[in-house]
């Protein structure tokens, strides 16, 4: 159902996302995510195309984080603003974070290699069903993300969408 | 804090596939993230003032990138960037499996295939300058022809972005094909008329072929490699 992932620059740390739809309670989640109650981050699946931009992200975060320079305050703030096309943070949150209205959530989690304890307690804090992360591309919105990464026709042929969202991510802080 | 990450990463690179060594750059193969993927690694150059080293390092990496990027945005073929580490001058790039260079196709394909893939590298070649955008290092082995599973002709995919910039001077374009037609005729005897087509294709192809090919008879004259301005 989950994935995992270790990060073969970080050994010590691995990523796991899970994917939930049908979410009840994706206010209370929001609320307890913004107190930092949640050891994970809270991402919204539509605006994703494939899981390996989650790890993009998270690999680019915990090294940002080993040489004390991330944007923001948290690891799991950072996962969020990195799979942003732009630099301004709270846009990332809004676009990229878990909205009130949500009815599916992917959570994120970084952590050493054998923590299957996070992994059931994250599971029980939200209500809704499992499902396999695969599934994200079911969820996607594709016209949504084109227009926010300002995908080009061209850029099309050359390459999958995760491609273009994947090439942007990773070259964002120099163009 | 620093200590720890700058001991991952050799070890990761320890562990890697050296594909290449050249005086700029170490290539590397890897698995990153799941997925086969390139690491170009600038390394330090000690026989360098190490404040100069730095800027140039780090010029040369963020060039790289944005070219690479901007290719992409108007269509060309080029490895997807997936992580840059500026700390160690590290990028890593998607590996493009299932091709060879355009350099192994010209010794061994029919000469109706090559004069395809002529007019084809003219085409790309006029795109990237009409993005603005100078290769630097155009060769036959920095050029990749990856089978298409589907459609069945292949894909032409540029690579090694290294020495790569932001131009419209119609001189830095036709110095890059000066470049080229250096390598393609020293690489492979006899294909003058081969390299003639590439280059009508280029000029059918470009919006501003007629300024970059003057420079181009202008660089030839010459005999030299770089432009003589700034």
């Amino acid at each position: 159902m989950h994935s995992t992932q270790e990060l073969e620059l970080h050994p010590d740390h691995s990523v796991t996302q899970m994917l939930f739809k049908e979410v009840k309670n994706a206010v209370e989640l929001r609320q307890k995510a913004v107190q930092g109650k949640i050891n994970g981050a809270l991402i919204n699946p539509t605006m994703l195309v494939n899981p390996f931009q989650l790890l993009v992200a998270a690999n680019k975060a915990v090294h940002l984080q080993k040489i004390g320079k991330m944007k923001t305050r948290s690891l799991y703030s950072e996962i969020i603003f990195n799979l942003s096309p732009t630099n301004n943070i709270s846009e990332a949150f809004k676009r990229f974070g878990i909205s009130d209205g949500d009815d599916s959530v992917l959570v994120v989690l970084v952590h050493n290699k054998d923590e299957s304890q996070l992994l059931s307690d994250i599971a029980a804090k939200v209500d809704g069903r499992q499902v396999p992360v695969e599934d994200i591309s079911s969820l996607s919105d594709a016209a949504k993300i084109k227009k926010l990464y300002k995908v080009t026709p061209q850029e099309e042929t050359c390459g999958t969408l995760l491609d273009a969202v994947v090439c942007r991510m990773a070259t964002k802080d120099v163009m | 804090m620093a200590t720890e990450s700058s001991m991952a990463l050799p070890e990761f690179l320890g562990k890697a596939e050296l594909l290449k060594q050249g005086a700029e750059a170490r290539v590397y193969r890897a698995q990153f993230l799941g997925k086969p993927t390139i690491v170009k690694e600038r390394f330090q150059k000690r026989y360098r003032h190490p404040v100069l080293d730095e800027k140039l390092t780090h010029r040369r990496t963020v060039q790289e990138v944005r070219s690479i990027l901007r290719c992409r945005r108007a269509g060309i073929s080029a490895p997807v960037v997936y992580f840059v580490d500026y700390t160690s001058h590290c990028i890593f790039l998607e590996e493009i499996t299932g091709s060879s260079t355009v350099r192994d196709h010209i010794t061994s394909c029919p000469e109706p295939e090559l004069e395809r893939i002529a007019e084809r590298v003219g085409q790309i070649l006029a795109k990237m300058h009409d993005e603005d955008v100078i290769h630097g290092d155009l060769t036959t082995s920095n050029m990749l022809l990856r089978r298409s599973p589907e459609d069945g002709e292949s894909d032409l995919v540029l690579i090694d972005f290294g020495l790569s910039y932001i131009s419209a001077l119609p001189e830095d374009k036709g110095v890059d094909l000066y470049v080229l037609e250096k390598a393609f005729l020293s690489t492979h005897p006899n294909t003058e008329a081969l390299f003639e087509r590439l280059l009508k294709s280029y000029t059918a192809s470009s919006k501003m072929s007629s300024a970059v090919i003057k420079k181009l008879d202008e660089v030839r004259l010459r005999g030299r490699k770089r432009s003589m301005v700034g």
